[in-house]
């Protein structure tokens, strides 16, 4: 039947389609015809339009604050992973090969530069064993080697001091996240190390546990391998342990402490580089 | 992900003259009032550019509002928050979806909200359909007698006060059915086992239901 031909039918059909009622075959073939003709689609439209506005006249209700607090962790938690991104890949969004591994490459050039020194520094053995004077080009190596160790000095001022880890591990001491503190540059990083896996409407959330005072909220983990948090030099120092519990999917809020068991824990170690 | 929606919301404007005296429309008097929809569509730009501060801004202004919304398609509160935090997440993901969608700002949340809460029943069903039969008691509860008006216009768009001056019109039983076949996605069988209603009546009260509401939006047009 041509719809466009009794408009008063179509109206209805249009509007239970909106409503959700029409079902089975006789909404197949009314989607059939929104796709074929132009009116037809466009009164199917006016009435999903009308029939939207329902969602507004809803009474109000205040909801708990703690579901802005998960909202805010996980949009937080989503922003940094965002960033981190951002900053692996600084001009393609687009996954590329390991060999555009900054790391990877920043390891290369370490290795590179210690194998000039030492084979600069043999040479110069060498030469001196073999009782070679040759001033100049002795000066030239010399200065070439303080180039090799200025730049070396610089990368290491660069490369992360990790000078905090702890290793979380449940009550069979079985290790399960591997957490480093690098207060220099305000990172920590989270690494999963155990098969453990929370359930997906689960968080695990990261707490420092002061000597004294409440347990502190450093973050929450998403379901990724290695999580980057932001966390300085404040908020490690005189912090004997760290501790993971599970909580309802985006954690809770810092000041009521943890609400769920505390899967992992585990001292925190201050380190030398 | 698939929204799909499309609404005309300020069509009488177009076809409204230009000149001095412009036509009676009935709901005319609101329109001073739809200042928040463009504080609402300004802060949907900014959470689409990645603005956090805006998104809490959005949630202060409207959680209210889509946590009634959650409630009303879930039952369950607790369920509710889960419902509202997942909308708010895809909120920051597909703002910048919204300007597309050409719909007044809080029906376009409100439709994520629903979506959201629809597919939480529907995983919930899935996982434990022991449950059903719970939920079913509650849904029976929600059309115990003849509720008073439970609409709430506060932040509404013109569109949304149209819909209501039909939706009042109805007997408040009629009206109840109709917004739960919406906001729950329920077809005449689910409506009538789930309020424990005979299923010709459920027809007959949608089908009475939306031919009055067809008469009454036709002069909102």
């Amino acid at each position: 039947m041509n719809l466009l031909r009794h408009p008063e039918l179509l109206e209805r059909i249009a509007a239970s389609h909106a409503l959700g009622t029409l079902r089975g075959g006789a909404r197949r073939r009314f989607e059939a015809m929104c796709r074929e003709q132009a009116p037809v689609r466009a009164a199917a439209l006016v009435w999903q339009g009308r029939l939207a506005s329902m969602a507004e006249l809803q009474a109000e209700l205040t909801p708990d604050p703690a579901v802005w607090a998960r909202i805010h962790n996980l949009v937080e938690a989503e922003r940094t992973e965002r960033a981190m991104q951002a900053a692996r890949a600084p001009t393609a969004g687009t996954r590329k090969g390991w060999w555009h591994s900054l790391p990877l490459w920043r390891g290369a050039a370490f290795a590179g530069a210690l194998a000039t020194v030492v084979a600069v520094a043999s040479g110069l053995i060498l030469r001196e064993q073999l009782g070679t004077r040759m001033g100049q080009e002795l000066a030239e190596q010399a200065r070439a080697l303080g180039t090799q160790i200025t730049a070396l000095r610089t990368q290491l001022q660069a490369a992360p001091q990790i000078q905090y880890v702890a290793v979380l591990a449940d009550d069979k001491a079985a290790a399960s996240i591997l957490v480093t503190v690098d207060p220099k540059n305000g990172r920590m990083t989270l690494q999963r190390v155990g098969p453990y896996q929370e359930a997906g409407d689960k968080s695990l959330q990261l707490w420092a546990l002061p000597q004294q005072g409440a347990p502190r909220s450093l973050g929450v983990l998403g379901s990724e391998k290695v999580l980057r948090l932001t966390a300085g030099e404040p908020d490690v120092r005189e912090v004997p342990a760290l501790a993971i519990s599970l909580e309802p999917k985006g954690g809770v809020p810092s000041a009521g402490g943890p609400t769920g068991p505390v899967l992992f824990k585990g001292a925190l170690l201050q380190t030398v580089l | 992900m698939a929204l799909f929606v499309h609404a005309f919301p300020r069509l009488h404007r177009l076809d409204a003259p230009a000149a001095a005296t412009p036509r009676e429309i009935p709901h005319n008097a609101r329109m001073s009032t739809h200042q928040p929809d463009a504080e609402l569509i300004a802060l949907l730009d900014r959470v689409a550019a990645g603005d956090a501060a805006a998104l809490r801004r959005l949630y202060e202004l409207t959680s209210a509002k889509l946590y009634g919304l959650a409630v009303r398609v879930v039952v369950n509160r607790e369920w509710a928050e889960d419902v509202l935090q997942e909308a708010f997440l895809t909120i920051w993901r597909v703002a910048g979806d919204y300007r597309a969608a050409l719909s007044p700002p809080m029906a376009w949340l409100g439709l994520i909200v629903r979506s959201r809460g629809l597919d939480f029943l529907r995983r919930r069903a899935a996982e434990r359909s022991h449950l059903t039969q719970e939920l079913d008691e509650t849904l029976s509860d929600t059309l115990a007698g003849d509720m008073p008006d439970p609409m709430n216009t506060t932040q509404a768009s013109e569109q949304a006060w149209a819909l209501h001056q039909c939706l009042e019109r109805l007997e408040n039983r009629q009206r109840e059915v109709v917004s739960l076949a919406y906001l729950r996605d329920l077809s005449h069988g689910e409506l009538a086992s789930q309020l424990k209603l005979p299923l010709g009546t459920v027809k007959t009260w949608i089908r009475r239901g939306l031919e009055q509401l067809r008469h009454c939006m036709a002069r909102f047009a």
